[in-house]
């Protein structure tokens, strides 16, 4: 990584030629935010019309010369230089020339250089501003989470349209309206304080914890990009629970409910990519990491007397985390857990998921009178999982011909290959213990 | 260094604005296979030298260069992204190179073209090195 750009024309054969992760993507976000509070709001497109063009300055040279030194630095002295340049040249900087230059000479290049957090700082304060913008309420939530994506964290619509199951075309037609609702109701481009803060806080934590949704449910979109949405909802989520501005309890709960629940991702799906259930997953893949970063913002999120939806939501997938093993898995807790959850959160989805903790306690009897009793049951009336559930309880109370048509309507909603074939390998074992029975019956 | 085989080739790489529409993700993974795609090379002893050309340039024509026009050159597609010297056996060899530039599948183009052995205008004394660029 170490080439001065004239005595080494090409990389030396072994050198180490690798940039972080995502190195890119995340450099986009965050000069996107500075450049955005230079040029003004109203000037976002510039912004990322600067950053793009840096990118591709890199992606011209860097491949002759190396790659340099400290690349954030590099690309942040770049991202400078031809922003002065647009200044220069675009009419409507005209009158502001002098104010914006001055502001670009301001930023600094090296943010890690010792004895620089206050640049660093500086970069923090520019995100969280474009967080508060994006997440807006007066913006449409799903505009919302497309311009975070955009603006935060790099991607392309192209991107996010994979990650969302819809059109290239319909993300961009997203963004645009964002942008113009942004221009229309004059969100300003600032971190909003007292009373504003508390408020505007919730709504960029319900972004993010929808983000982190879309990654986590398994409801279509490729498997990588959804996986990614998880950590960057994480990776923003730690910015919001780590800046002053957003370090309650309830930010650090939301992030400690995402790293655990991320800490399972690798063992959710099989080699072949099929759902794995809590039971049948592999705990030594869970990523352990992020399992103690989890536990250290639970224990951050218990700092006052508030007790979120997302508190209870992480002390639950604490609970599996915590667990040695499925036997050992401490359910009455997780339904004490799930009542006070219930309590604040209405949801049918919850008093589902509820329900198997009903029956992990009591029994899938029980489990079932927990379903058959949910309030605003017809909601779920086309979600596969409600059939899934039940199928899973006859089954385990040997219903065979009720088990196996619950899981057929189960089938019939669900859309995702993996989950195909998960329920599609239930009916087969049902349908061989019936088989079995029969033969033995006939005999 | 070279064995008395060897010629040279340069690869002009054409494009400048095909990567106008790639997602910081994909920039970064065209710049990681650009370094494999180079250190390979390098590794065989086949690359000698390469440099980027920024789109920005002037077109001089007419006698001596009397007149300049501003601006970039003829057709920004048409324009030359960075170029790459290469020596090796063949041409054949050095288009077998080419193809693998990871840029043509974001749209750019390569040419491949031999480099004549000796400058033969030899133009002033103070300039008998053949006009190409040194390692």
């Amino acid at each position: 990584m170490t080439i001065s750009e004239t005595t080494a024309p090409v990389a030396p054969p072994g050198e180490v030629t690798q940039v972080v992760e995502h190195f890119f993507r995340h450099e986009a976000g965050k000069i996107i935010s500075t450049l955005t509070r230079i040029f003004g709001i109203e000037h976002l497109n510039r912004a990322e019309d600067v950053v793009q063009e840096t990118l591709a300055r890199a992606l011209q040279t860097w491949p002759y010369y190396g790659i340099p030194r400290n690349p954030s630095a590099w690309i942040t002295q770049v991202a400078k230089n031809l922003a002065l340049d647009l200044i220069r040249r675009d009419r409507v900087f005209r009158n502001k020339e002098a104010e914006i230059a001055h502001l670009m000479e301001q930023v600094s290049e090296d943010a890690t250089d010792e004895g620089s957090t206050t640049a660093e700082n500086q970069i923090k304060d520019d995100r969280l501003r474009m967080m508060f913008t994006c997440c807006h309420s007066l913006i449409p939530q799903e505009m919302q989470v497309a311009l975070a994506l955009k603006t935060l964290c790099g991607f392309s619509p192209g991107e996010i349209a994979r990650a969302f199951l819809t059109s290239e075309a319909a993300i961009a037609k997203r963004l645009t309206r964002a942008k113009q609702k942004i221009r229309d109701a004059r969100i300003a481009f600032e971190i909003p304080t007292g009373e504003e803060l508390t408020r505007r806080l919730d709504g960029v934590l319900q972004t993010l914890y929808l983000l982190f949704n879309e990654g986590y449910k398994a409801s279509g979109g490729e498997h990588l990009i959804r996986a990614e949405l998880c950590h960057e909802a994480i990776r923003l989520t730690a910015l919001v629970a780590e800046h002053p501005a957003g370090n309650q309890p309830r930010s650090h709960a939301l992030l400690a409910l995402m790293l655990l629940n991320g800490a399972r991702l690798p063992a959710r799906v099989d080699a072949e990519g099929n759902i794995l259930r809590l039971e049948e997953q592999n705990r030594s893949q869970w990523d352990q990491s992020l399992i103690a970063r989890g536990f250290y913002h639970l224990l951050q999120s218990t700092a006052g007397d508030e007790a979120s939806e997302y508190h209870l939501q992480a002390a639950i997938t604490a609970c599996h985390c915590a667990a040695q093993d499925y036997e050992s898995t401490d359910w009455p807790r997780i339904l004490g857990l799930y009542d006070r959850l219930i309590e604040i959160d209405d949801s049918p989805v919850v008093a589902l998921n509820r329900a198997v903790a009903v029956a992990a306690v009591h029994g899938p009897r029980t489990g079932i009178e927990a379903i058959e009793a949910i309030h605003k049951r017809d909601q779920l009336s086309s979600y596969y999982l409600l059939y899934a559930t039940l199928g899973e309880f006859e089954m385990r109370l040997d219903n065979r011909e009720a088990a196996a048509n619950y899981f057929r309507q189960a089938l019939e909603l669900v859309t995702i290959e993996s989950e195909q074939t998960f329920l599609t390998k239930k009916l087969r074992e049902l349908e061989n213990c019936q088989k079995i029975g029969r033969t033995q019956a006939a005999r | 260094m070279s064995a008395p085989t060897k010629s040279e080739y340069i690869l002009l790489f054409r494009g400048t604005d095909w990567h106008k529409g790639l997602s910081p993700e994909e920039i970064q993974e065209v710049v990681k296979q650009m370094y494999a795609w180079l250190d390979r090379l390098t590794a065989e002893g086949k690359a000698k030298v390469g440099k980027p050309l920024f789109p920005e340039g002037k077109v001089v024509s007419q006698k001596k260069g009397r007149s300049v026009a501003d601006g970039p050159f003829a057709e920004s597609k048409e324009a030359i992204g960075g170029f790459f010297l290469l020596e090796v056996s063949s041409l054949d060899e050095a288009a077998e190179i080419a193809k693998d530039f990871p840029g043509l599948n974001y749209g750019a183009s390569v040419e491949v073209r031999p480099v004549a052995p000796e400058c033969p205008l030899a133009l002033s004394p103070s300039n008998t090195q053949p006009a190409r660029a040194s390692a």
